[in-house]
């Protein structure tokens, strides 16, 4: 895959993490910039999704093909589920819910970039 | 759903969250598994989709918080936890029987543990949620009340 994308993945991952850990521990619901940074994680997480599935396009071939088809599917759903499931009842746990979907996401690209690497 | 204690509320939605990711991890890996490579570990990969399943069961059940669907949840959440204690001692004691291939193998060493802890806490949620003996407003509830704390 694309290191900096990967890496970008996740930095903004564990930023969004940290920040549903937060809120949670403040007894706060999520804020507006809170979702918005979520929607930019995102974001990020679609073009890392686009860029993998073009190079899968042109014949790049991880080691596990499937099993990568598969990651870069299920993380693109991970946070909007969770923002909707978050949002649908705004409490501290909200915030805790927008965590445990940007962790998700922050492992999963460390699997895909394991995945991806170790192919080569 | 207006009950003050639904599994689906509160704290639960951050546990019906892990679920929902560890559905996802479970049925996505088993899918991968039993369409790919079937024929070397079929028990392995047999137990990979049972796994999907009960964690789709308890997600669904414990999001929808009603008394039926607690019932499914108690089941598929005793169901996990079994499924993760026996198939992370086999695992740990006939590595070539079981491959590290399933969400429960080596007690889920692979997903930091996590599938041995859930089910702990899913029937813990459970039971801190459990309907009073006695519910005023719903009178079909008297009759399932005792069985339900019996559990």
């Amino acid at each position: 895959m694309i290191d900096g994308l990967a890496y970008a993945v996740m930095g903004l991952a564990l930023v969004a993490t940290g920040w549903g850990i937060l809120t949670a521990s403040l007894n706060k619901p999520p804020g507006r910039a809170q979702i918005g940074f979520g929607a930019v994680v995102e974001l990020v997480v679609i073009a890392q999704t686009v860029i993998a599935g073009v190079r899968i396009g042109m014949g790049d071939r991880p080691d596990e093909l499937a099993t990568t088809i598969g990651y870069l599917i299920g993380i693109v759903l991970l946070i909007p589920v969770a923002g909707l499931w978050a949002l649908s009842e705004r409490t501290r746990f909200s915030g805790t819910v927008l965590a445990v979907a940007a962790f998700s996401v922050l492992a999963m690209t460390l699997r895909l970039q394991v995945l991806w690497t170790g192919g080569a | 759903m207006n009950q003050a204690r639904s599994t689906g509320s509160g704290p639960g939605r951050v546990l019906v969250m892990v679920y929902g990711v560890f559905a996802l991890a479970a049925t996505a890996r088993a899918g991968v598994q039993l369409a790919t490579r079937f024929s070397e570990a079929p028990l392995a990969y047999l137990l990979s989709a049972l796994a999907g399943i009960v964690y789709i069961v308890a997600t669904i059940t414990l999001a929808l918080g009603t008394r039926t669907s607690r019932r499914l949840a108690w089941i598929a959440i005793s169901v996990e936890l079994v499924g993760v204690l026996s198939v992370g001692t086999l695992s740990v004691l006939d590595g070539t029987a079981f491959p590290r291939a399933t969400v429960w193998s080596d007690y889920g060493i692979g997903y930091g543990f996590v599938p041995l802890v859930l089910p702990l806490i899913g029937l813990f949620w459970l039971w801190l949620t459990r309907p009073a003996v006695t519910v005023s407003d719903d009178p079909s509830s008297t009759a399932d009340s005792p069985r339900d704390r019996a559990r």
